[in-house]
């Protein structure tokens, strides 16, 4: 970069700043997208370092045309989030293709902040948001070095510019993100809002979960309010699937009339646990809260309610982080005590399938006898036989084919939670043994550095519910049968770490735990104070300044307030500095004004060494003045040898030190 | 006193373009002329540029997809932004602010030359002040191309150089000059327009193929004796014509003029023992527009001067005396310049 001439330099800096805006996104979009992204940008920086010519109006259009249809063909339309972020990369990249005058320059400026603004589509993270802090440095420092024409300023310099006008507005950010009202969105949003979140699913077809295991992604975080339950009963309730069609779960849709439809029913016993969970958007719209919460949840602005399946829904999906309290109990019943009709919704099983696990039913059926007294033998006999018939917890169990059930009881013998609890739900059924399965997390980490609790995506679990006559609805967690470790403990599976994780984790594990944890309460920071600063934060913000009842035109007030506050002290700033002189002026103009007094008037323009020969030849060899002398030297050397060691602070005070005589000496 | 926009030719009467005309003129007109401006509120102006307007758009549409979306992370990122803008504006302002412009008083040119103004920039603070552009104001919205640039060093001078075409011969008073900055984002202009004091002298342009001097005329009275001295070595000289025989020829001067790459030659005068003086008067420069006329005495003032002879000057209503030198050709050209 060193010995390029400043058009080279600057072109090829503002294309590394585009780079890099476009390599974060580089997950978000098509591969083509990228390719075609990075083939432009270097297109561009050999064309700048040869000094070619950029290309004609045919290329930048067949380029465009090209994108165009690649973004039909990958995303089926050009609107829509997804589509629109596509596009705009591409654009960015095609604009350095025409990037001559400074007009284009600013263009590329501002696609950029668009683009900048796409990132947090897909991730609000604090390493995000460093990356997007790296990007507007970058952005600024362009738009600096391009606004110093003379010469060939060095980039660091205009770096230095930037970051420091970064420094200074950063206090006008702050008091605009904690004042400016939030209003709900302007208009609806697309409903890709949310694609590609991982997460539980509504459905759930064996083998899926799978792919959340791997997945080191935070679902939500919990803070305990007082002793947190013991690990084994950490389970968070997703949602309930009841209806298999044999190769899918879904939830259940009844075909009975409501009144005759299962009761949530809940009993809890015990002191509730109080706690407060944070919750990642998932786009879903259940709350994910430990079995089994009996108070609703407080969440602004919506509606929390129960389902008969146990579950706290709201109104809307969960599209930004939130955060509410909530209390559980960890001893409760639920459900139809006594058999009712409905529950023959949760003995149905497709015809069809799974003729193995039908006909072992029949058998255990006649071991253990049949109708609802010998149920809890049967489950207790499953359970053995999980325990005992050589059953393996895998995540790798192979491809399942039709009939899934059969496959694991009798062929593979091997699976995770998901072809467990299936399994054992059809086993159930096909006992006439009312049963469903229960998605959700399990377990959790404990940070040691703030005592937040995280629940990531790959804690999610499948486990079932078996109703028994008399007790309702019983969690049976057959994967635990299978893999103790599985539930209870930190025993879980661990994800594949990326090169660096895993390289630490061998080298020093506790050190390892220590710096992700470190991290993980960083990130908790992050979400707590930034992500979760939404309206309800503001109004606490007004009530904490003293309004009683604050609403969002108190926000506008007081953010007017102190735009005005801010204005009138600049104002004030202004009119202090325009009063205010040099220092060392004004400490002569005083000397001067000293002099005047005893008559020895000296003109503005007279030099402090002129004045001294003045006071000299006025006042001849006296000790006032010599001192005044030296004093005048002294001032004037301060000012103009560049070897001076006198401060102006000094010489303050030794002008407050002459003995001046009293009234006009002549 | 003539300025820029009454020596402009009328392009059509348009009202806006009018009214507009008449704002500026009585806005420069309120401006007190001084060679020297330091910078404070009262003179400096700022308002946005294009792109500010478009990255105040910009802003805008980053608002509304924060809310759009309820982004924090866009809200601190738009916020952010427009703090950086905020600041921007301020620094745009104090780039500006505090800066000491000083007008060198131009040298007095021909007319059909551009004067040179050059503009000192004194800054005391502490700080490179960037990209600091001095351009002449013009009716319409100035370029930036038109502008010369300096970075001042801090607690340092920079000199800057606009050209600027005076109008016709006469004394002018300088046009407007105005000094800009757009650092550091480009998203405002920050500006002063200056009324210098200083006057320019145009003085009649060079005619540039003009007839060899006019003969000389016999001095009036007996023989001089004090001009014949300070003369020198001839009396009366003339340049040379087609004709003249070789031995009127000054070779002494030729040899002068060839090494100094010009091939003028010098005859003596043949008359020149009447004592003949070298008078350029305008009655006698053959054409009737005191323009041209002027132009060519000019024309001539130059050559008498470089062949160091002495010549007098007679100019409607006024006369200079015969002389030499570089005083009595300012002298000269100055009458020219004001008559």
């Amino acid at each position: 970069m060193g010995s390029l001439p400043r058009d080279t330099r600057d072109t090829l800096f503002l294309l590394a700043v585009i780079g890099w805006v476009v390599l974060m996104q580089i997950g978000h979009i098509p591969w083509w997208c990228t390719a075609l992204t990075a083939t432009v940008l270097t297109w561009r920086s050999v064309l700048t370092l040869r000094g070619q010519p950029l290309p004609g109006w045919a290329w930048r259009m067949g380029l465009l045309a090209l994108t165009l249809g690649a973004t039909w063909f990958s995303h089926g339309t050009l609107l829509g989030r997804d589509a629109g972020v596509t596009l705009i990369v591409v654009l960015l990249a095609l604009k350095t293709l025409e990037l001559r005058a400074r007009r284009d320059a600013f263009v590329v400026f501002f696609l950029a902040f668009f683009t900048l603004l796409t990132h947090f589509f897909y991730s609000q993270s604090l390493l995000t948001a460093g990356g997007i802090l790296i990007a507007l440095l970058g952005l600024l420092t362009a738009l600096v070095n391009a606004h110093m024409p003379v010469g060939r300023p060095p980039l660091a310099q205009s770096a230095g510019i930037a970051a420091r006008m970064t420094a200074l507005g950063a206090p006008i950010m702050l008091v605009l993100f904690l004042l400016f009202p939030r209003f709900a969105p302007l208009w609806g949003i697309p409903s890709d809002g949310m694609t590609g979140r991982s997460g539980l699913s509504n459905t759930m077809r064996v083998g899926e979960i799978a792919s959340l295991v791997l997945n080191e992604d935070v679902a939500f975080r919990i803070r305990f309010e007082s002793e947190p339950p013991l690990q084994r009963n950490l389970y968070f309730r997703g949602p309930v699937l009841s209806d298999f069609d044999g190769i899918e779960w879904r939830p259940l849709r009844s075909a009975f009339p409501a009144q005759m439809a299962l009761s949530a029913n809940l009993k809890v016993e015990g002191e509730p646990i109080r706690y407060e969970v944070t919750m990642e958007p998932n786009n879903r719209s259940w709350l994910l809260l430990l079995d089994a919460a009996s108070e609703p949840p407080v969440l602004p602005g919506r509606s929390v309610f129960l389902t008969p399946e146990l579950q706290w829904r709201t109104d809307g999906p969960f599209r930004e982080l939130v955060r509410f309290k909530a209390q559980s109990h960890t001893q409760f019943r639920h459900g139809p005590e006594a058999p009712v009709l409905a529950l023959q919704d949760l003995v149905d099983l497709p015809g069809g399938f799974n003729p193995r696990t039908l006909t072992w039913a029949q058998q255990l059926r006649q071991t253990h006898g049949a109708g609802p007294g010998a149920a809890p033998a049967i489950v207790a006999a499953v359970m053995d036989h999980l325990r005992t018939g050589g059953y393996s917890y895998t995540l790798e169990p192979g491809v399942y084919g039709r009939n899934t059930a059969d496959e694991f009881w009798f062929d593979k013998r091997e699976g995770f939670c998901e072809h467990i609890a299936s399994s054992f739900v059809i086993l159930m059924r096909a006992l006439d043994i009312p049963a469903r399965i229960v998605t959700g997390y399990q377990g959790g980490e404990r940070n040691p550095v703030d005592g937040y609790w995280t629940v990531r995506q790959s804690d999610a679990h499948a486990w079932t519910e078996v109703w028994l006559q008399g007790q309702g609805w019983v969690r049976v967690d057959p994967t635990s049968a299978v893999s103790p470790g599985r539930i209870g403990s930190f025993e879980r599976l661990r994800a594949i770490d990326g090169f660096f994780s895993s390289s630490l984790r061998n080298l020093n594990p506790t050190l390892a735990a220590q710096v992700r944890a470190a991290w993980e309460a960083v990130n908790n920071r992050w979400n707590q104070w930034v992500l979760n600063f939404t309206q309800g934060k503001q109004l606490d913000l007004l009530k904490s300044l003293g309004f009683d009842a604050p609403s969002w035109t108190d926000l506008a007030y007081v953010l007017i307030g102190v735009v005005i506050a801010v204005s009138l002290a600049g104002a004030g700033w202004t009119l202090w500095e325009r009063q205010q002189h040099d220092p060392w002026l004004r400490l002569l103009q005083k000397g001067r004004a000293r002099l005047s007094g005893l008559g020895l008037a000296a003109a503005p323009h007279q030099t402090p060494r002129a004045m001294a020969a003045q006071v000299r030849q006025h006042f001849g060899d006296t000790p006032f003045s010599q001192s005044v002398t030296k004093w005048l030297i002294q001032l004037e050397a301060q000012r103009y040898s560049p070897r001076a060691s006198t401060t102006l602070a000094t010489l303050q005070r030794d002008f407050q030190k002459i003995q001046w005589p009293k009234g006009p000496v002549i | 006193m003539p300025t820029l926009e009454a020596t402009r030719p009328l392009q059509g009467w348009r009202p806006t373009a009018a009214v507009r005309r008449r704002v500026q003129q009585w806005f420069l007109n309120r401006l007190p002329p001084t060679d020297t401006l330091t910078l404070t509120q009262r003179n400096v102006y700022i308002l946005p540029t294009r792109a500010g307007w478009m990255l105040a758009l910009t802003l805008l549409v980053l608002l509304v997809g924060s809310i759009n979306y309820q982004l924090n992370l866009g809200y601190l990122l738009t916020f952010l932004l427009a703090g950086c803008a905020v600041v921007g504006m301020h620094v745009c302002h104090a780039n500006l602010r505090g800066l000491t412009l000083h007008l060198v008083p131009p040298l007095p040119v021909h007319a059909g030359q551009a004067v040179a103004l050059e503009v000192r920039l004194s800054n005391d603070r502490k700080k490179t002040r960037h990209g600091i552009g001095i351009g002449v104001k013009t009716e319409r919205r100035l370029i930036d191309a038109h502008l010369a640039w300096a970075d001042v060093p801090a607690q340092g001078t920079e000199t800057l150089h606009v050209a600027w075409p005076p109008p016709q011969r006469g004394l002018h008073a300088l046009p407007a000059l105005t000094a800009v900055t757009l650092f550091p984002l480009g998203t405002f202009r920050v500006w002063t327009v200056w009324r210098p004091h200083a006057k320019v002298l145009v003085y009649p342009s060079i005619e540039a193929a003009p007839p060899p001097l006019p003969a000389g005329e016999p001095q009036p009275g007996h023989a001089g004796t004090a001009r014949a001295q300070s003369t020198g070595e001839f009396d009366g000289v003339r340049a040379y014509r087609r004709g003249d025989p070789q031995k009127t020829v000054v070779w002494k001067r030729a040899a002068q003029t060839f090494a100094a790459g010009r091939d003028d030659l010098v005859s003596r005068d043949t008359l020149s023992a009447q004592r003949q003086q070298l008078w350029l008067d305008h009655a006698q420069c053959g054409t009737h527009d005191l323009e041209t006329r002027l132009s060519r005495l000019a024309a001539w003032v130059l050559i008498a001067e470089r062949l160091e002879l002495d010549y007098g000057l007679r100019l409607p209503g006024q006369e200079i005396a015969p002389g030499q030198g570089t005083s009595h050709k300012t002298r000269c050209l100055e009458a020219m310049a004001l008559c």
